[in-house]
């Protein structure tokens, strides 16, 4: 049975960054509105089941209601925290029944959460967070496509997906996080509103993707040598007075002047001494731990993270497949890429 | 973060002056020593506190029904509190308000509020003195998730963005209106989402974290303090007692009751406060012994207090009238 | 102090804008009482669109500046909170709820709020702001623009309530309440606004709760008040041809109100009418006959009498209206019935 596991969280695109910078308020009606397309898409390719993870505001509840669809959409039974937790555990469940493709709305932070939970099924990740690197911006109806497609294996996972690198966050030798795109040493006591967005209070970042064209802090290492998602490779940037300064669009709006002390590339399996004192380690953006004097926190670099369907390149193959020609869809999309 | 060593003991100072008066007074309530209906705030105290600490003496408030924890955090002074919950001639309010309307316009703090949503345009008023007479005063509107499904505050946020008034509209969103859930009464279920609809930030933050609340305040009250306009900050928390006393509470499981409780505000900044140093022992020892000394002397202060005269019924009711 | 004839529109204007010139903290708000706020033509130079939806407010934004003289959504709560607000913060704001029977959109700021602070605060607040608001039948207006509601507000502790009748004393009653330090609600009748008369340019205040007799006699009291006033005149001119000499007392203001001035013209002519165009359950002229009653019952001749609305809303068709209004000849008759 094909089936398709949906993590949407709720909470995403609510933070200070809509004080301290200019973000938008991504409201949750409109998380509803993208997930109603993502199910018709679902339900055109012939999805047979929907399992999805509870939330407080009901999104997929709210997806569903007045939709007639061919496919069971089942909540998961899970004890919920209204944080993290919650993904983390729904993307490990969806893992045990070894759905075919997870979908998920919010941003870098939920599918880092994903990650956590599991890495061995592929996601199409549509964004609906603030900043986002790793979720792109998709039309819920072509994610809902590419997810039909994956899921029902018309789609070749070796060809249209690639595996995600990790960073992996160690705090005296324990793995204390991971993040899919960057790991920050910010000077900030607390975690608190957990955004970033003042440079002067960041002193180290280790990338696995620097995108000059995304804002957040892997736009700092884009601007300084371009590392995509498909790159060996990762980056580690010390901040502070040095040769260099790029101005870079920190947050949304938000276009700041940020002092290079120095950085190097980094391969798979390296690691790197952070040297925080009193701080907190903040991971895609997120401050998530507070550290202290003496503890020690490293950081490594690895492709040991998720797999991700690149969508675009999952529709162009479909097409010069035909998989989507009428005659085709006549046998009930029978077609293979 | 400006949250220096001195302003996180106050801040405690002020969360545990709130704990320890809204358990003694539910502890009197329970004696029948405290009449009328009382609404208590124990669970919320990281939002009074992390707001109002950003606030100086000329800046303004607006309350609600569950209104101590605001007066507290805003500077009201406690024997006067205590003696007006009392209905005492001392009270803050010479007895004529009781719990639900303790105010000090003097301090700033334009009253607790029986009415569901009234604050907010009460709100507007400061906020257009403000504007008037070019002072850079703040007003703080704080509001419920109930009082967010009144008309008044729909008008209130829209009016407020209309004339770009140094507002913040702070949602205590305690997950129950009386006993009906959020979930249920807010057909948008962000109250936060809202904001886009009035062209302010909106922002959620965990009304059980004193640090993301002090953070955000502190932005959305220096932003209406620069004279940019309201913003709406919608803090998540939950309520330890009933919606008023009395209230047995059927509404919340055992097991919410539970997952509260290990979200409590209090005991979470006390454990980072002390693990980051930025608190000590023996400060807190300090702080709550202190504080329990004050409660307890307020309770004094209030029984010994006399009860208005009985002429009393009869004046404040105008400035002058023929 | 010199004195001209004007309007009562431009009374009640005038003593907006002295009061405005006087004092930096009273400011004006409501629906349209500039109009046309933030368009790039008329903001630049103050310009108005309509100065109140029946011009009353006129000339006031373009004088005082937008600052001053705010157009509102159309969100009477909201203002009319914004205005206890306001007041007891450190203005003087005047608010103008377009039309009395609007109060059923804002009435918790007016009688939870604006009304009960100062006493619920133990006397350590004021809120010193003026609501005007239009009442009055005989616009053609129907039912949701035309009644008189005063009564409502005079039972709620806390208001002040004032009801002028002609231009010299909308004027000096209105600077009297703008100054007063407690909220007060003025009511400003529609089918007076074009009636003339002469008015002081200078400032100039009457005191609220201070009744005026507008004509003196001995025959029969007339206590009355706003448009009423006017028709109890007119009445009484007739009844003087016909030998019955009526004293009409012109009550201004409802609460506080006048009790000796009633009681003393009672006492004089032995008997009362009250014309009132407010509906009759639990009304002002309920509440004169019953203080009468109670207080002069033993100088009574004849018993007392109330000349009021019908207790039903007020209907639109002219041919309807116009029997809802109390008329010059239901005064002329009632009172006549008194000597019978």
């Amino acid at each position: 049975m094909s089936t398709i596991g949906i993590i949407a969280n709720p909470a995403s695109g609510r933070d200070i960054r809509r004080l301290v910078a200019h973000a938008s308020v991504f409201d949750n009606l409109e998380k509803a509105h993208i997930l109603r397309r993502v199910l018709l898409a679902l339900d055109a390719m012939g999805i047979q089941q929907v399992i999805y993870m509870p939330d407080y505001d009901g999104l997929v509840e709210r997806a569903l209601r007045g939709l007639k669809l061919s496919l069971k959409a089942l909540q998961l039974h899970m004890d919920m925290w209204a944080d993290e937790r919650d993904t983390t555990e729904a993307a490990r469940r969806f893992c045990e029944n070894d759905v075919g493709c997870i979908i998920t709305l919010g941003g870098d932070g939920t599918n880092r959460a994903v990650a956590k939970g599991c890495s061995s099924i592929p996601i199409v990740a549509i964004s609906t967070g603030t900043n986002n690197v790793f979720p792109g911006m998709i039309e819920g109806t072509v994610a809902g496509l590419a997810a039909g497609l994956v899921a029902r294996e018309m789609a070749d996972v070796k060809k249209f997906t690639y595996v995600a690198k990790q960073l992996e966050v160690y705090v005296d030798g324990q793995m204390a996080e991971i993040a899919l795109i960057d790991v920050v040493v910010c000077t900030e006591l607390f975690v608190g509103s957990r955004a970033l967005w003042d440079p002067r209070r960041i002193q180290e970042i280790v990338l696995a993707r620097a995108e000059p064209d995304c804002i957040g802090m892997s736009s700092i290492g884009g601007l300084l040598h371009p590392i995509g998602p498909r790159d060996a490779q990762g980056m580690f940037v010390r901040l502070g007075e040095g040769n260099t300064s790029v101005l870079a669009p920190v947050g949304p709006g938000l276009i700041s002047r940020v002092d290079i002390q120095d950085y190097r590339l980094l391969s798979l399996g390296d690691e790197v001494v952070l040297e925080p004192a009193a701080c907190t380690i903040a991971v895609d953006g997120e401050r998530q731990i507070e550290v202290y004097h003496d503890q020690k926190v490293t950081v490594r670099l690895t492709n040991h993270g998720p797999l991700v369907v690149d969508v675009r390149r999952c529709l162009q193959g479909a097409s010069r497949h035909g998989i989507f020609k009428i005659k085709t869809l006549g046998h009930k999309f029978s077609g293979k890429m | 973060m400006s949250l220096t060593s001195e302003k996180m003991i106050d801040v405690y100072e002020t969360m545990v002056k709130i704990r320890m008066f809204e358990d003694k007074v539910a502890e009197l309530f329970a004696e029948g020593k405290v009449p009328g209906f009382v609404h208590l705030y124990a669970g919320e105290e990281a939002i009074a506190a992390g707001v109002c600490i950003h606030l100086t003496e000329r800046d303004y408030i607006t309350s609600t029904h569950r209104g101590h924890g605001h007066c507290i955090a805003k500077g009201v002074n406690i024997n006067s509190m205590m003696a007006e919950v009392y209905g005492k001639a001392n009270g803050a309010c010479k007895g004529k308000g009781g719990s639900m309307h303790i105010a000090d316009v003097e301090k700033g703090m334009l009253g607790a509020n029986g009415i569901v949503g009234a604050g907010g345009p009460l709100a507007c008023g400061p906020g257009l003195m403000a504007k008037t007479l070019g002072t850079d005063q703040v007003t703080v509107c704080f509001f419920g998730d109930g009082a967010a499904e009144q008309g008044t505050m729909h008008e209130a946020m829209n009016l407020a963005c209309c004339w770009t008034l140094p507002l913040v509209f702070v949602c205590e969103n305690n997950g129950y209106a009386e006993s009906t859930p959020c979930s249920y009464h807010c057909a948008a279920k962000n109250i936060s989402d809202r904001a886009v609809a009035y062209d302010m930030p909106g922002v959620t933050v965990d009304g059980t974290d004193l640090f993301a609340i002090y953070e955000t305040a502190e932005e959305a009250i220096d932003r209406a303090r620069r004279g940019e306009g309201p913003s709406l900050i919608e803090c998540r928390g939950f309520r330890y007692y009933g919606h008023f006393e009395g209230d047995a509470i059927l509404y919340m499981t055992e097991e919410e009751k539970e997952h509260n409780r290990a979200r409590d505000p209090i005991d979470n900044f006390k454990k980072r406060g002390l693990e980051r140093r930025l608190l000590s022992e023996a400060q807190i020892a300090e702080v709550d012994t202190r504080v329990a000394a004050i409660i307890k002397e307020a309770v004094e202060f209030a029984e010994e207090s006399a009860w208005p005269d009985s002429e009393e019924v009869f004046t404040d009711v105008y400035v002058n009238y023929p | 102090m010199a004195t001209r004839k004007i309007t009562f529109r431009e009374a009640i204007n005038e003593a907006m804008r002295l009061e405005m010139r006087r004092d930096p903290t009273v400011i004006l708000f409501g629906e349209d009482v500039a109009g046309g706020a933030t368009l790039p033509h008329m903001e630049g130079e103050n310009k108005e669109a309509w100065g109140g939806v029946l011009a009353v407010t006129q000339g006031l934004a373009p004088e005082f500046g937008r600052n001053r003289v705010l157009d509102t959504p159309i969100s009477e709560s909201a203002f009319i909170g914004a205005a206890v607000g306001a007041a007891s913060t450190g203005l003087r704001p005047i608010a103008e709820l377009m039309f009395v029977d609007f109060l059923g959109v804002c009435f918790d700021q007016i009688f939870n709020q604006g009304a009960k602070l100062r006493y619920m605060f133990g006397g350590k607040a004021q809120v010193p702001m003026v609501i005007r608001s239009m009442i009055g039948a005989g616009l053609r207006a129907a039912a949701q623009h035309s009644g008189c509601l005063y009564s409502i507000f005079a039972h709620i502790p806390g208001l002040k309530t004032v009801v002028p009748s002609t231009p010299y004393d909308a004027k000096g009653l209105l600077s009297s309440a703008i100054r007063d330090n407690d909220p007060v609600m003025f009511f400003e009748h529609k089918l007076l606004y074009d009636m003339e008369g002469e008015v002081p340019e200078d400032n100039y205040t009457i005191p609220l709760g201070v009744a005026d007799v507008k004509r003196e006699g001995d025959n029969t009291t007339i206590v009355t008040l706003g448009r009423m006033v006017h028709l109890s005149l007119e009445a009484a001119e007739k009844l003087a041809g016909d030998g019955i000499d009526v004293e009409v007392v012109d009550l201004r203001s409802i609460s506080p109100i006048d009790e000796d001035a009633i009681l003393k013209s009672v006492k004089k002519t032995h008997s009362l009418v009250v014309v009132d165009e407010d509906n009759p359950r639990c009304s002002l002229a309920t509440d004169v006959v019953a203080l009468v009653a109670s207080e002069a019952f033993d100088y009574l001749d004849a018993p007392c009498k109330m000349i009021t609305a019908p207790h039903t809303p007020v209907p639109f068709s002219p041919a309807l209206e116009d029997v809802y209004i109390p008329s010059v000849d239901t005064i002329v008759s009632t009172v006549k019935s008194l000597r019978e």
